[in-house]
């Protein structure tokens, strides 16, 4: 079998990676050290091994590495600023709604990915959000509120940029259901 | 896991798609979405061939209906303009429920259709708009009806071939149209227990015109409940007539028990969710209920 290259960017960094033609992009991820990115159902159900692929949340345990080809992948290591905690790392924090952590990787993408689409989102949105992603701890209810609350922050820290990217959003695609 | 896999094609042409498919024959699979062929448990394929760089993405209205490219996701079919407005926007309601956020933005249309699950919620919606789906190989391309498409549980007429595009026809004019779509799962985003579409025309004299419905979960396939239909040809809608035709769907279907639900819940709910798709439909069509 010839070798076979993955070239992506993962957290900003351009990577060209080895890999098998039939690896996933979980175990791709986790081989070159993304522990954070969990391994939990293996078959998209549960969301730990959420990662966003170009801006948008996706189970990385149902999807060929090869077809991150050319993308921009995030994972939760890639969510902080050096020591500086994301808005939402703080709120989960805050919120106690931390309580083993497996699931927390992937509810923080999820989150993201939603208030980039949506800053000032309803409850019932980040309750959809969340919906692809099972925590057997503590529920729903505090992250829920964890991310209503990092909503809040991020509105204040950058409201021009955020509020204009909604704006234009809801101008190009009409109101949404 | 998928270590059996010596090549993974990425081709840039629906032609170098079709070339490439020829040539690895039955050692071939398609991969979209990939999110049904990671989880079954078929591991027969050595060759991968993505089609999502293809131009197989995309969503087209007109005057002559609805085209849709085979590796449209479902997220972009949940929020497509086009299909929003088109027939009630049920297609992308149907879609909507397609698993979570996650599953929607990889698994496409495409996928939905041709892995053909008995229980796939985008086949009962496209069952009742009476579409056909564009089936390619490298020599030709032909349209088949979605009813001819399936040929058992998981199975297609496919025979090795790539399905190409959705064909939506254009809705029927002459009267007032009405589009349903119901699903009975655990949960909003889980897989279905039951689904159903319909869809209705009320004539000027405000009379059926034409009625359709269809079944997911409940057989082999998903399938038109035509019986139901024929009952409902000609009439007035009534509450009455309602329930005949749920009684009909009921005797119609042919449900399977498993882990989710008994063969006879899924019989009773057939006729329930036929009702209530019917319902919606007569008062999207501005019925007396």
């Amino acid at each position: 079998m010839s070798d076979f290259y993955l070239d992506f960017i993962v957290n900003g960094e351009t990577k060209h990676w080895t890999i098998a033609p039939g690896d996933l992009l979980l175990d791709v991820l986790r081989r070159e050290g993304y522990f954070g990115v969990k391994r939990g159902c293996e078959t998209g159900e549960c969301g730990a091994c959420t990662v966003l692929v170009n801006g948008k949340p996706i189970n990385s345990c149902v999807m060929f590495a090869a077809q991150a080809e050319g993308c921009e992948v995030l994972t939760i290591e890639g969510v902080a600023e050096g020591d500086k905690l994301d808005p939402l790392q703080e709120a989960f924090l805050e919120y106690g709604a931390v309580q083993c952590g497996y699931c927390t990787p992937g509810m923080i993408l999820s989150a993201k990915a939603l208030l980039a689409e949506h800053p000032d989102p309803t409850e019932a949105q980040v309750r959809e959000a969340l919906a692809g992603n099972f925590c057997r701890c503590t529920g729903y209810l505090k992250p829920a509120e964890a991310i209503m609350a990092a909503a809040r922050v991020y509105r204040n820290v950058r409201p021009s940029s955020a509020r204009a990217k909604a704006e234009r959003r809801s101008a190009l695609h009409g109101k949404k259901r | 896991m998928f270590d059996h896999i010596e090549r993974f094609y990425r081709p840039t042409t629906l032609r170098e798609a079709l070339l490439l498919l020829r040539k690895v024959g039955k050692h071939g699979r398609i991969v979209a979405g990939a999110t049904d062929i990671v989880t079954q448990a078929d591991r027969s394929s050595r060759f991968l061939i993505d089609i999502n760089h293809v131009g197989l993405n995309y969503v087209r209205g007109n005057k002559r209906g609805c085209l849709i490219g085979a590796a449209t996701t479902m997220a972009e079919i949940e929020h497509s303009p086009v299909t929003l407005a088109f027939a009630g926007g049920i297609l992308a309601k149907a879609a909507s429920t397609c698993g979570s956020i996650q599953n929607r933005n990889m698994a496409t249309v495409g996928g939905n259709i041709a892995n053909a699950s008995p229980a796939a919620d985008t086949a009962v919606v496209l069952l009742v708009l009476d579409t056909q789906v564009r089936v390619a190989n490298s020599r030709r391309s032909r349209n088949i009806a979605l009813t001819e498409f399936y040929s058992g549980p998981h199975q297609t007429v496919l025979n090795g071939d790539l399905l190409e595009e959705i064909v939506i026809p254009a809705l029927p004019g002459g009267g007032r149209l009405g589009w349903s779509f119901q699903k009975l799962g655990r949960t909003e985003t889980d897989i279905s227990l039951v689904n159903a579409a319909a869809g209705l025309q009320i004539d000027p004299r405000g009379r059926i015109k034409w009625g359709r419905i269809a079944l997911g979960a409940v057989g082999p396939t998903p399938m038109r409940a035509r019986n139901a239909e024929g009952l409902l040809l000609g009439n007035r809608f009534s509450e009455e007539l309602l329930a005949r035709a749920g009684e009909a769907v009921m005797r119609e279907v042919n449900p399977i028990g498993d882990g989710r639900a008994s063969a006879e819940y899924r019989r009773e709910m057939s006729g329930v969710l036929a009702r209530r798709a019917l319902h919606e439909c007569a008062s999207q069509a501005g019925c007396k209920q």
